[in-house]
């Protein structure tokens, strides 16, 4: 496969999304800009400006209408994705570093950074999907962080729950109707922060990315690790690839001790797991540096990945990629179609 | 008349160059279809240094058709804002640009895959170098490396007997080059004697046995088939003797393959020393016998039986 290289940003890039139907790709950087691109030429949209500080998170509303992106300059802000105009801008006391909308686009949660004596929040906006619309500026929930302060969170299947990691490497679940602490279990290492949470496609579980050099496949309900993919490197990514089951981990060593290493040492490789057995079963290499962020194409057939050094890599997928099965698996493909054949055949008889 | 012969070819470029960095008139961008169904596109442009600059490409257009669904198709018809407002349809070539292939295919032993693909090129190069060479064992003679002979343990290799033989001065083993050899077989033997220890690459195995000595080396293949046990090492050689006179003085007891006296290079005087390669190991014999302790240009000779360079 060819990557596609977007060099939209001067600075690391910090998040990357995919709209719902796969065909654009938002970008965030330290730099003030978020870029939104086309995923199967590559070529740029546009770039939504008026952030005044690094750009932690975006995330984009399942109708690709508007995009919500939050900012060390302590605001949310939302974009009308065609244009680029902001709609709404909300202060909040200190930086926001992740930004979510719920399943059917109607709330938008926030987290923001624990500093200058605030505590670490969870913050919920109602977000009425319309460009023309006035949103309100009222806070729906505010859930506080006293503990640990959440480093990413996101809304489970049905708005039920919000999930949060946190810095000290535990995951909770909160009610999102209340906001109130259902459960919190130190799923990662101690004090290893939680750098990345992502969802499946039914929302019902996700995977997390810790400093602790793990990735885990968490259920939303329980709070059950399902699994667990090693690595040997810290983690700042993680996601789960639909149509194939794998997962897609970025990493590598902290930006600031790469300076003597050669992109081999420094692990700056996309490590393809799978995501039943555990096992890795390939590396995507290309970044000069630590990859911090990874997103999987929701049609499947592709993945980006935005690593320190600015640059945003898209790759399509080879065949070889989707005719990869385990021997087990072919087993039971074989088997299925030989029981298919076999049941036609009686039908016809 | 005299104005013009001032005027300096030099400055005449210089002017001209800058009507046309000032002017501007580029040449129209060229559109040509070619037969293949490509297209060349040149166009012209000055660049920062006011150099006229001619780009040529050469794009063949392939039409991919995707079925998308009807929200994307939408998207894509969307105008450019921000920073690409002013860009042209199709990726900006500053901001998007194809990366170099990767392979990328899932294994369960990846890890294994990617290190053979590191040593491929090598690997393959080997490969082709020993495509039509045998494996031939040392000890069995075998179709299988020496290193992996089932008699490893038990037999020693062939020429180590055949080496013991030719050892002793007066057993002629049959056929001067068998013997040669069975004999460099016995000291690569001798020396990977000790298991570990290090093997000089002229006494590796048998095959390059006979490059062993110095002169063999610059000799090359010529001398490659000596025979090193009919060989004489003549010292204490006058300063002033020639190879001819050592030929003759030999030559009494057999017939001479080679003679050889070491020169000095610069002053062209004989270093001392000399070596003289009989046909027959009898022969040889005899002259190491006779020429032992002979007076040669008021110097007394002394005649050994060559040893294998160490």
């Amino acid at each position: 496969m060819r990557p596609i290289l977007l060099a939209g940003h001067e600075r690391a890039l910090t998040q990357i999304k995919y709209n719902p139907d796969g065909d654009l790709i938002f970008s965030t950087a330290k730099d003030q800009q978020i870029c939104v691109w086309f995923a199967h030429n590559g070529e740029r949209l546009g770039t939504y400006h008026g952030h005044q500080g690094a750009i932690w998170t975006v995330d984009v509303d399942p109708t690709s209408t508007i995009i919500a992106s939050g900012s060390a300059d302590n605001t949310i802000r939302l974009w009308d994705i065609k244009t680029g105009k902001c709609l709404k801008t909300w202060d909040f006391p200190t930086a926001v570093k992740r930004v979510e909308f719920n399943e059917d686009g109607t709330k938008l949660l926030g987290v923001t950074e624990k500093r200058m004596g605030h505590l670490g929040t969870i913050v919920v906006l109602d977000i009425k999907v319309d460009v023309e619309a006035e949103q309100s500026d009222e806070k729906a929930l505010t859930i506080v962080c006293d503990e640990s302060k959440a480093t990413v969170a996101g809304w489970s299947y049905c708005s039920k729950y919000i999930i949060a990691g946190h810095e000290d490497g535990s995951v909770s679940q909160y009610d999102a109707k209340t906001g109130d602490l259902l459960m919190n279990f130190p799923i990662h290492e101690l004090n290893m922060a939680i750098t990345d949470l992502q969802w499946s496609q039914d929302r019902t579980y996700f995977i997390t990315a810790s400093k602790d050099k793990t990735a885990k496949l968490i259920t939303a309900k329980d709070l059950e690790v399902l699994k667990t993919y090693v690595s040997d490197t810290s983690l700042n990514s993680a996601t789960i690839t639909p149509k194939k089951d794998f997962v897609i981990l970025g990493g590598g060593q902290a930006a600031m001790d790469v300076t003597r290493t050669s992109a081999r040492q420094g692990k700056f490789e996309a490590r393809f797991y799978h995501k039943i057995f555990e096992d890795e079963i390939g590396r995507v290499r290309g970044h000069f540096g630590p990859l911090n962020t990874v997103a999987a194409d929701p049609t499947g057939k592709g993945y980006a990945s935005g690593g320190e050094d600015g640059y945003v890599r898209v790759h399509q997928f080879d065949k070889g990629y989707f005719d990869f099965m385990y021997e087990v698996e072919r087993e039971r493909q074989n088997r299925l179609a030989a029981q298919q054949q076999q049941q036609q055949q009686q039908i016809t008889a | 008349m005299a104005a013009v012969a001032k005027h300096d070819w030099a400055d005449d470029e210089d002017l001209d160059e800058t009507t046309t960095t000032t002017t501007q008139d580029l040449p129209p961008p060229q559109k040509i279809q070619n037969k293949d169904g490509s297209t060349t596109i040149i166009e012209y442009r000055i660049n920062d240094n006011g150099q006229k600059v001619k780009t040529t490409r050469r794009i063949r257009l392939i039409t991919h058709r995707e079925v998308v669904n009807p929200r994307v198709a939408e998207r894509k018809t969307w105008g450019k804002f921000g920073q690409s407002a002013k860009d042209v349809a199709g990726p900006a070539p500053d901001t998007t640009s194809v990366g170099e292939n990767i392979i990328f295919k899932p294994s369960v032993n990846w890890r294994k895959d990617a290190k053979d693909e590191s040593k491929d090129p090598n690997a393959q190069a080997m490969k082709d170098k020993l495509k039509d060479k045998k494996v031939k064992c040392r000890i069995c003679n075998g179709e299988h490396f020496t290193a992996r002979c089932p008699y490893k343990d038990t037999m020693a290799p062939i020429g180590d007997a055949a080496a013991d033989a030719a050892a002793g001065t007066d057993d002629d083993t049959p056929g001067g080059g068998g013997g040669g050899a069975a004999a460099t077989e016995g000291a690569g033997a001798a020396g990977a004697g000790k298991k570990g220890s290090y093997v000089p690459p002229a006494l590796r195995g048998g095959a390059g046995g006979a490059g062993a000595r110095e002169g063999d080396r610059m000799g090359g293949s010529k001398y490659g088939e000596r025979d090193d046990l009919a060989t004489l090492r003549v010292t204490n050689v006058s300063e002033m003797a020639e190879e001819s006179e050592l030929r003759d003085m030999f030559e009494r007891f057999g017939r001479v393959t080679r003679v050889f006296l070491a020169k000095d290079r610069d002053t062209g005087l004989a270093k001392g020393f000399a070596f003289i390669s009989f046909a027959d190991r009898n022969d040889a014999v005899k002259a190491c016998n006779k020429m032992d302790g002979f007076g040669f240009k008021h110097l007394i000779l002394r005649v050994e039986f060559a040893k294998k360079a160490q």
